[in-house]
């Protein structure tokens, strides 16, 4: 914190982002437990991830700009060692062993990967043509080994991140829709691509019925467990889907099933309205960070949340095909766990960091040269 | 701009997904809260305790055994095809039946319900079978209640056997609250009184969780026992006879016979036997195809219960009813003098007697004694058919007896109207569809075209002995429910009376207390077992498979004791007996006199 005094640090946190972060955290909690998994490891989890909120808060994200270039070379070599020497899992080879802790390199590479783009995309105003290209080139080779692990999720978060991205850092509609019309072409490539399982989970979202005690077993009871919570839920640790296994990946990918199940529509409601308003939060510190770069890295982390709470959650009521993605701060998980904490902590780092033109001392609130513009 | 844009975008992304959550959770809430209670709240029967069958003396005749048996729900097998398929095969392997037969037992019922895939294990098999178990999921060793049957090769035909529902049995029975894969009755008393022994299932329903684990059960209703049954069977007696019979046979190189025994005062049935018997035990622990194979292709056909379905000509031993016809007809009296000669001429052909000299003049009950066969063929034309029909239906000839098991056969009564519609042939006035003289007169001695079973020749010696009631045979004697309370008794029942004076019964009864009473014959035997020849009997042998002179032949003996008061009439058949005297008679005789030496009050003539 050696650019900001305590007291001016304390007067610009964002208090907010902190307590919805503390309140996702909290039934996150309470849902990892109610899914009978390790709830003290995830605990722990919380806490280095907190720690690393609180590194990342505190270091000035500035000074990440100029080890982009290192930061990528290390995304790359991480995802190369998980083709390398990763652990297989459930036919997928996503996990490397860091002094005997499973760690789980794809998560980490979305951030690494908004810090990266941030970087590129805030060398100037808009987007051109060329660094249009080179954003491209530079995402390919992160995204491919990904995908090839195979890693459908975080392929997808990706591919969000790189739009939203682009959108943010005023990349031209054309270019935009370039885009779309590369993946509407890639698309019917795409069935190649993947492996069995993840064609048949796109042939189940299709169709559920068409196999229920097999393939469509996951999305059919993730749906069943969802509308047996009704309107008030069964209460916590009563849900009868959960609590007897019915639900598949209870502790991750169907986290929110559980949730659902056991808080009903209300319950749900308030964790969207949680991660609404910390969205709302992250693109605040957008709008208020002193550089471009802040702007962007801010913005990258709203992509990646954003797109994670949609795919989970969508997955999860059966609007979405199926894809092995957490539901920020509520799955069970290290890497994940302290990986979005390290964003938000970051995003917090931009808040702090914001210009301010004091009248009076935020009488009316802080008005950036971003805001003025 | 565009993060206004952007902020827009999470709202709207945000809410759509809340609208989907609504639909689910509200509207249809309740429909997937049903599917999540139908997921974990299963329904597991519990099946009742099949009743206990015992003999009149309260003797049990089965028990219901434990045995150890793998059984699989269907629903805990892997969800995965390609997991599944290795266990199938697994399964079929450790029970060495082919796959198919597995994989079909599996998907006929309802997917909750285990299926048992092997029964009656022995320990060997229960250990080996149990090592494996971890890797056979949805599969598990339960200990499960099997019919044993005391004694098979003497209860067999009475008792039958139970057996799991075939389709057709499923089919019958589903509206009644059977299931597949459950037992059933499949002859005998056991299908008879099936009603009375099921008993009533019980059921729980319990909670599991994924795996199929029970985590709670939440509710249940305890099954209902099937009801005790007390036959009227006298097990020792089933067994004297059992015995006599079998040694009978032996003795004289013979492989099938047949006897029924009742008590003439109220139509129970003390013994009821058919040889040659079989195991029925082979039936409730799961007959291999091997071993059924070698009872259907058994010559002497040992699953034919010859007592109530095997259908012969009754012989001599009918004579009793052309006697009785042609007394209460007025076509002679007791005192009537009727010449016996070897044959007989009607209208050119020639009908002989047993014997090849005359016998002499004689009256109905010397001709009884004698079982002269051409003084019956005279009675029987100065009767007539119609009449002789008449009186057989009279003493239950060609009328299924009701009694407390399938499959019993009437017999035959023949008669014009029948040998049209039987004869085969398209113009009914053509010779072998006309009912002739010669039809009559070899009806009055018991062969004509008249079929009888032992079970319907004990009734009929029963009605003689008892002064002309027809009783009901039965099996049953009294009910008690699982507590011990008697819900159903033996009440004796009369399904008709024979139109006949005392006087002429007496007259009848005489004729067979005389047959009994001939020295250097019939006494012989009765004397060289101790017993008394009190009471009435009368051979016959009866001859089948078409006409002429050497045919093949049946012996029958129906007897009663004692003479006075009759507390057993009984019918002796031996399949292809030649000499009924001497084959058939003597088992009667020590089947009497095992009743008398070991349960009759009978009192010494």
């Amino acid at each position: 914190m050696s650019d900001l005094t305590t007291s001016a640090a304390w007067r610009r946190l964002d208090r907010l982002q902190l307590l919805l972060i503390g309140m996702l955290a909290a039934l996150g909690l309470m849902t990892v437990f109610s899914a009978q998994a390790d709830w003290g490891r995830q605990l722990l989890w919380m806490v280095l991830g907190a720690a690393a909120y609180a590194a990342a808060s505190s270091f000035d994200y500035r000074r990440l700009r100029p080890i982009a270039p290192g930061l990528y070379a290390g995304m790359i070599l991480l995802l190369l060692a998980v083709h390398l020497v990763g652990h297989s899992a459930l036919g997928a080879r996503r996990w490397l062993s860091v002094a005997g802790f499973p760690l789980e390199p794809s998560e980490l590479s979305k951030l690494l990967l908004v810090v990266v783009l941030a970087a590129f995309l805030s060398r100037g105003e808009g987007v051109s043509w060329r660094s249009f290209g080179l954003t491209l080139v530079l995402v390919a080779p992160p995204a491919a080994l990904i995908l090839t692990q195979p890693d459908l999720g975080t392929t997808i978060v990706f591919v969000a991140v790189l739009f939203g991205m682009l959108f943010l850092a005023g990349a031209r509609a054309w270019q935009l829709f370039s885009l779309v019309f590369a993946g509407a072409v890639a698309l019917p490539l795409l069935p190649f691509l993947l492996h069995g399982y993840q064609r048949r989970r796109l042939e189940i979202f299709l169709d559920p019925t068409q196999d229920p005690l097999g393939a469509g077993y996951n999305l059919l009871q993730a749906r069943i467990a969802v509308g047996a919570g009704g309107l008030f839920g069964q209460g916590w640790l009563h849900g009868l889907q959960g609590q007897l296994g019915f639900v598949p990946e209870r502790a991750t990918d169907f986290v929110f099933a559980i949730f659902a199940e056991e808080f009903g529509l209300l319950g749900s409601l308030v964790l969207l309205a949680l991660f609404g308003l910390l969205l709302i939060r992250v693109l605040r510190a957008a709008a208020v960070a002193p550089d471009r770069f802040g702007e962007l890295l801010a913005g990258g982390v709203f992509a990646m949340v954003l797109v994670q709470v949609v795919e989970n959650v969508g997955m999860n009521i059966g609007l979405l095909p199926i894809a092995g993605i957490p539901l920020p701060l509520i799955s069970y998980g290290g890497s994940a766990t302290i990986t979005s904490l390290a964003a938000l902590g970051a995003v917090q780092s931009v808040a702090l960091r914001r210009r301010e033109i004091a009248l009076g001392d935020g009488a009316l609130g802080t008005i950036t040269r971003r805001a003025q513009a | 701009m565009r993060l206004v844009a952007a902020a827009l975008l999470a709202v709207l992304v945000i809410g759509g997904l809340a609208v989907k959550l609504a639909q689910l959770q509200i509207t249809d809430g309740a429909t997937l809260a049903g599917m999540a209670r139908a997921n974990s709240v299963h329904r597991v029967v519990i099946e009742a305790d099949r009743g206990i069958i015992y003999d009149r003396h309260g003797e049990p005749l089965v028990s219901n055994s434990p045995v150890w048996s793998l059984e699989v729900v269907p629903a805990e097998l892997p969800l995965d095809a390609r997991a599944r398929a290795p266990e199938l095969a697994e399964l079929a392997r450790i029970t060495g039946r082919p796959e198919e037969q597995v994989a079909t037992a599996l998907a006929a019922g309802d997917a909750y319900s285990s299926v048992s895939l092997a029964a009656g294990l022995s320990e060997a098999e229960e250990l080996a079978i149990n090592e494996r178990l971890p890797e056979l999921q949805g599969a598990s060793i339960v200990q499960r209640a099997v019919r044993t049957y005391v004694d098979p090769l003497v209860f067999g035909h009475v008792l039958g056997y139970v057996g799991p529902l075939n389709e057709s049995d499923l089919k019958r029975l589903t509206p009644l609250g059977y299931r597949p894969g459950e037992v059933v009755g499949k002859v005998g008393v056991e299908a008879g009184l099936e009603t009375l022994l099921r008993g009533r299932n019980g059921w729980a329903d319990v909670e599991v969780d994924a795996r199929g684990a029970i985590v709670r059960t939440i509710a249940t209703q305890a099954p209902v026992p099937g009801d005790s049954v007390y036959l009227a069977l006298d097990a020792s007696l089933q067994r004297a006879t059992v015995q006599s019979l079998a040694a009978g046979l032996v003795r004289d190189g013979k492989t099938a016979g047949a006897s029924v025994v009742v008590d003439p005062r109220t139509g129970e049935v003390l013994a009821l036997v058919s040889l040659p018997g079989y195991d029925t035990n082979l039936f409730t622990h799961g007959i291999s195809q091997a071993d059924y194979n070698r009872l259907l292709d058994d010559p002497d056909r040992p699953l034919l219960n010859r007592a109530i379905a095997g259908q012969y000509a009754p012989g001599s031993t009918f004579k009793m009813v052309t006697a009785i016809a042609a007394l209460q007809e007025g076509k002679i009296t007791a005192a009537t003098m009727l010449s016996c000669p070897p044959y007989l001429n009607v209208n050119g052909w020639i009908y002989h007697n047993w014997a090849s000299y005359s016998l002499g003049q004689m009256n109905v009950a010397k001709a009884l004694a004698t079982s002269c066969d051409t003084f019956f063929y005279q009675v029987a034309e100065m009767v007539g058919d119609v009449t002789l029909a008449k009186y057989a239906r009279a003493f239950g000839f060609g009328q299924s007896k009701s009694i407390e098991m399938p499959g019993v056969m009437p017999g035959l009564v023949p008669d014009r109207i029948w040998k049209q519609l039987e004869c085969g042939v398209p113009d009914l006035n053509s010779d072998s569809c006309r009912w002739n003289t010669g039809d009559t007169i070899t009806f009055g001695i018991g062969q004509s075209y008249l079929l009888t079973t032992p079970l319907n020749q004990a009734v009929y010696v029963a009605a003689l002995a008892n002064g002309g009631q027809v009783m009901r045979p039965t099996l049953l004697d009294e009910v008690r429910d699982a507590a011990g309370h008697q819900v159903q008794s033996l009440h004796p029942e009369v399904t008709g009376t024979v139109p006949a004076t005392a006087a002429n019964l007496m007259a009848v009864r005489e004729g067979m207390r005389e047959e009994i009473n001939r020295p250097y014959n019939m006494n012989y035997w009765f004397r060289a077992a101790g017993v008394p020849a009190d009471g009435g009997g009368k051979t016959g042998t009866a001859q089948w498979g078409g006409s002429g002179l050497d045919l093949p032949t049946h012996a029958w003996f129906v007897f009663f004791a004692p003479y006075v008061q009759p507390e057993v009439a009984m019918s002796i058949f031996v399949e292809r007996g030649e000499l009924s005297e001497v084959e058939a008679a003597p088992i009667g005789v020590q089947v009497m006199k095992f009743y008398r030496d070991h349960l009759g009050a009978i009192r010494a003539a």
